[in-house]
């Protein structure tokens, strides 16, 4: 075959000598022969020796421009039955012979030359002449019917197939060694990572992309678009399935998804979020790169590639969070849920960078990825919505020893804390969610209809409230109605209140330290909360010490002016009676939120000792100084303040006036 | 009658009386109607699917398969109409639907994964179509000479042997993919044989390894048993001819397409044999089961009856290719040219056929889960209603 025209002596045989060893190398300079140099004598000597079968080599710069002028006389003939086609000239047969044994060394059964490896020149010689090879078939085949012509055809054609078939092989065997070590789709989550710099091709170096690329072009323009782009599909889906290896994913089926305990779900969900964003961030981007650097030239092989091999991918990874959506919803599902969520969210942007403007697979895909997107929405929604229901029915009988916060407060205000993390994505949520249920409002049951209608009917600042914030209140009233019904479970209306108060103060204290949850909840809802916890307040002073106080009260103790002893002592002696219970009981209740338990002994404290110091600088002297004094005068004010300063420690209740 | 238009009537009327009856006693007896009526309908599909032999919808074929699947659409509809529409929750929680309910989601689940390996297997069928449709190519080409012949053999060669692949578990296989005939025209298939399994599998392995297609529709239909007693008249009933009808369709479509693991493929399961439809089912199935042991023997092709077609024309294509000597004889050459033929019509019908099944298919899997998460809110619901009056 034709060598290169310039210079290619010195080059070929510059390789000659570096790659003696090779023998399909060596064999390729046999071409070069028809030299002036004289160097390359002895070479061509000894070469000639070798092979003594070798005739006189002809001249291929000759043999090839006359092919060329036949080629373009073939173009101008016409086909006429009545006239003979022109003489095939006999440059042909050289011509086949050469290229033949070229094809011969080339594509050696044991020692093939390696694309990858082969000199610039050489590779655009060959490239040249399978070109001018396919182009002389078919100038041949419009005189077909003549048999010569048909002969020699069928001889091209053997010799083309041989090349397009060395190429195929050749292009896949580079395919196929992607260097894997060299693949920078990292698992690392660095920032600068994010987005692959443009020249940035999986595995391969630049030089093998404008190999690959070559081939490409070779096949493609000779009708072997087909076989070439099956060998990418296959070598990458192959590679990308390594890739998925890499990442750790597993491909499940929906009946394991189903069936796994949550703790391996939750690991799977974890991994799943990383392959899904590496796949849709990095790895498909520069798939596309590297399918249009290979298919350079040729765009709509390139992006049937891509389209087909993104979608045996995505509809893989999309299966995985449509298994997920179908599970068993529950509370603890929910934070994971919103994951996958995001993650489908955010798969629509970056594909849209990545396909043509209405592109069917595209479609298909963001189709597939909205469904399932949706569905998770659907399921996040009953989640709250069921947390909601549940809180409501949930009826447990024991009440919390001391009135002290109930777990299941904890648990939600906990949960609705974390739930609040994911605040921005929430509200797009119950927002998208509820447009669409408007649409659609005869598909879920009536009871969630009935939920989703509430909204209009409350009040003027109702209008402002979105729909999560609207669902956070609804969970919060039910832990309110829950609340109250727990409360009702104490004997005591007194501890009833301090329940209440640690509830709702714990309920307070932890939407306030969460801005998420604050501003979410809102001002309004948290002016009404303290609102309700001073009343409580009140209430409690009322029904615990409204007693105590009516007995420091002076009227009624003075008859005609006089201080009426017996009655006295009667008072003294129930204050005393009462403040010992008091402090009997109520220093075995639980007011763990210390700025409430202060609040609450400062207040009672206000309240009874003024009252009790005044009764006693009133009305002590009437008792005879000595053991009558001590008898009724059980305490000095100071020890009232011991005692209040007891109160709410969930002591197991020491008694008064033992202490000190 | 368009699938559509029959179901959509038949919900209207179902809902239309369903409104009218409010109290459940009273309903009974329409229920009783309404669960003949389904049984009916899925007898007519039935017996249709099993007449049908004419050359455009020929047994087995793609658009025989897209008419089964339409059958089980229509059935999966008007199921639902009979089931679930104002249907109250409770009963799910009950007999015999707390039982055959679950039963029921559970090999919905797993008619999913079997809707996803088709749609991998179809993608195959579809890369087999391609190397036929080059072979075709190749050998429209006048004169057919060393070169078409070479390059059409090679594909063909290709084809057989991921073809033949299927089934057959290859402990070692290299990596090669199918473009073997590796160094020029001398070396042989058989030498070559070892290079196309490993790419295959890459196409087929929608699931872990340890995935089967012939183990899901073992557990598919391992529970699948008649109601008996009181239960032929009550709910139990039509669950039981959706799960007869999604498990015979299942298996027949594991059957027929290249999908992972098919080895130990039943060849039978039972199915009641005195209801209106079971006989048209009974007989589907003797005919698929003996057609799979025929060919599970050879383990190869599957049932599809395009692929067995084009599994023949390729064989004798390639012999043809093997004792080629150029030029070729008058005769020799029409009888090849019949050949091409028959494979490009193949092609041909696969190229319209296989997109629309897929796409059935896929909407089959979007039914199923719809289906199995309206159930799923049911029982929930019925769970809090029964929760709340306690």
């Amino acid at each position: 075959m034709e060598p290169d025209s310039s210079s290619p002596e010195e080059n070929s045989s510059e390789k000659n000598d570096e790659q003696q060893d090779q023998s399909a190398e060596g064999e390729i300079t046999e071409d070069s022969k028809p030299s002036d140099g004289s160097e390359e004598k002895e070479e061509a000597e000894k070469e000639a020796n070798e092979d003594e079968a070798d005739q006189q080599p002809p001249d291929v710069v000759k043999v090839t421009d006359e092919i060329d002028q036949f080629i373009a006389l073939l173009s101008s003939e016409t086909v006429d039955d009545d006239n003979e086609p022109p003489k095939i000239p006999e440059s042909l047969e050289q011509y086949a012979f050469l290229a033949e044994a070229k094809i011969a060394n080339y594509d050696a059964t044991d020692n093939p030359v390696k694309w990858g490896e082969l000199p610039e020149e050489l590779m655009t010689a060959l490239l040249e002449n399978v070109a001018r090879i396919h182009k002389l078939s078919v100038s041949l085949s419009k005189f077909s019917s003549h048999s010569e012509y048909a002969m020699t055809l069928n001889r091209f054609g053997e010799i083309l197939q041989r090349a397009l078939s060395f190429f195929e092989e050749e292009f896949r065997l580079l395919l196929e060694d992607c260097d894997v070590q060299n693949i920078e789709y990292s698992s690392d989550p660095d920032p600068e990572k994010e987005l692959p710099p443009v020249n940035y091709f999986p595995g391969y170096p630049d030089d093998i992309i404008a190999k690959l690329n070559r081939l490409v072009h070779a096949l493609i323009t000779t009708g072997h678009e087909t076989e070439c782009c099956q060998l990418y599909f296959l070598e990458r889906r192959k590679a990308l399935d390594a890739a998925l290896d890499r990442l750790g994913y597993e491909k499940n089926s929906i009946d394991d998804v189903q069936k796994k305990n949550w703790d391996a779900m939750e690991r799977d969900i974890v991994t799943w979020i990383k392959t899904y964003k590496e796949f849709s961030k990095n790895i498909l981007p520069s798939e596309r790169n590297l399918i249009e650097s290979i298919y350079a030239g040729h765009e709509s092989a390139s992006l049937n590639l891509f389209r087909i091999l993104t979608r045996a991918f995505l509809i893989q990874l999309l299966n995985f969070s449509e298994a997920v959506a179908m599970t068993k919803r529950s509370d603890e599902k929910l934070f994971k849920f919103v994951d996958v969520y995001e993650a489908l969210r955010d798969l629509v942007p970056a594909l849209d960078g990545l396909f043509p403007a209405d592109d069917g697979v595209h479609e298909l895909i963001k189709s597939d990825a909205t469904l399932t997107r949706c569905k998770l929405g659907e399921t996040i929604i009953c989640i709250f919505r069921e947390l909601e229901c549940k809180i409501k029915t949930e009826s447990g009988k024991t009440a919390v020893p001391g009135g002290a916060v109930h777990p299941n407060t904890r648990y939600t205000l906990n949960y609705l804390n974390l739930a609040c993390e994911y605040k921005d994505t929430l509200e797009l949520l119950f927002k998208e969610h509820q447009r669409i249920e408007r649409a659609d409002s005869n598909r879920t049951g009536p009871e969630f209809q009935a939920a989703n209608n509430q909204p209009s009917n409350n009040n003027e600042e109702v209008t402002v409230q979105s729909p999560f914030q609207l669902q956070l209140i609804k969970v919060m009233d039910s832990v309110d109605s829950n609340l109250e019904g727990k409360s009702k479970l104490y004997k005591d209306a007194s501890l009833s209140l301090i329940f209440l108060m640690n509830n709702g103060r714990y309920i307070l204290q932890k939407v306030k330290a969460s801005p998420d949850l604050k501003s979410v909840m809102g001002d309004p809802w948290i002016r009404k909360r303290s609102s309700d916890l001073r009343s409580y307040h009140k209430s409690y002073q009322r029904e615990t010490w409204g007693k105590v106080l009516q007995c420091l009260n002076a009227e009624g103790l003075t008859v005609h002016g006089k201080v009426s002893k017996p009655t006295l002592k009667e008072r003294f002696k129930s204050f005393n009676a009462m403040f010992d219970e008091i402090h009997k009981t109520q220093s075995t209740w639980l007011v763990t939120d210390e700025q409430l338990q202060s609040e609450l002994r400062v207040s009672i404290s206000s309240l009874v000792i003024p009252a009790y110091r005044s009764f006693m600088a009133r009305f002590s002297s009437t008792f005879t100084p000595g053991r009558q004094t001590e008898k009724y005068v059980k305490y000095q004010p100071e020890d009232i303040e011991t005692y209040i300063d007891e109160l709410f420690d969930g002591n197991s209740g020491s008694q008064p006036g033992k202490k000190k | 009658m368009p699938p559509t238009d029959h179901q959509s009537s038949f919900l209207n009327r179902i809902s239309i009386r369903r409104n009218q009856v409010t109290s459940m006693e009273g309903n009974h007896d329409q229920e009783l109607e309404e669960i003949e009526l389904f049984q009916k309908h899925v007898a007519d599909r039935l017996a249709e699917l099993a007449s049908s032999t004419d050359d455009s919808n020929a047994f087995l074929s793609i658009a025989w398969f897209r008419t089964l699947i339409d059958a089980l659409l229509c059935c999966e509809s008007e199921f639902k109409a009979v089931l679930i529409l104002d249907r109250d929750p409770t009963h799910f929680v009950k007999p015999p639907l707390d039982r055959v309910g679950p039963e029921l989601q559970d090999r919905c689940v797993k008619a999913l994964d079997i809707c996803n390996a088709i749609t991998y297997a179809i993608d195959l069928v579809h890369y087999w179509q391609q190397l036929a449709e080059i072979a075709v190519t190749s050998l429209e080409q006048r004169p057919i000479g060393d070169g078409q012949i070479a390059r059409a053999k090679k594909v063909l060669s290709a084809l057989l042997m991921f073809i033949a692949d299927d089934n057959k578990e290859q402990t070692k296989s290299t990596e090669r993919s199918w473009s073997f005939g590796r160094r020029g025209s001398g070396s042989t298939v058989s030498k070559d044989k070892d290079r196309g399994g490993k790419s295959f599998r890459y196409m087929n392995l929608a699931f872990n390894k340890s995935w089967s297609a012939a183990k899901e529709i073992q557990a598919m239909s391992a529970n699948l048993v008649e109601p008996r007693g009181k239960e032929v008249n009550g709910l139990a009933m039509p669950v039981y001819v959706m799960s007869s009808v999604l498990v015979f369709s299942m298996w027949a479509l594991v059957a027929a397409f290249p999908c992972q693991e098919r080895n130990g493929l039943l060849t039978h399961f039972p199915v009641a044999k005195n209801l209106i439809w079971a006989q048209s089912l009974i007989s589907l199935q003797e005919k698929i089961g003996e057609e799979w042991k025929k060919k599970e023997k050879k383990a190869k092709v599957g049932l599809l009856e395009e692929v067995q077609r084009m599994e023949k024309v390729a064989t004798s294509l390639v012999e043809f290719a093997d004792a080629f000597k150029f030029p070729v004889e008058e005769e020799k050459l029409k009888e090849v040219e019949e050949q091409v033929k028959e494979l490009s019509e193949i092609c041909k019908k696969l190229e319209e056929d296989l997109a629309p099944l897929q796409q059935q298919i896929r909407e089959v899997f979007h039914r199923l889960v719809r289906s199995r998460g309206e159930i799923m809110d049911l029982v929930e619901q019925a769970g809090y209603i029964m929760g709340s009056s306690a």
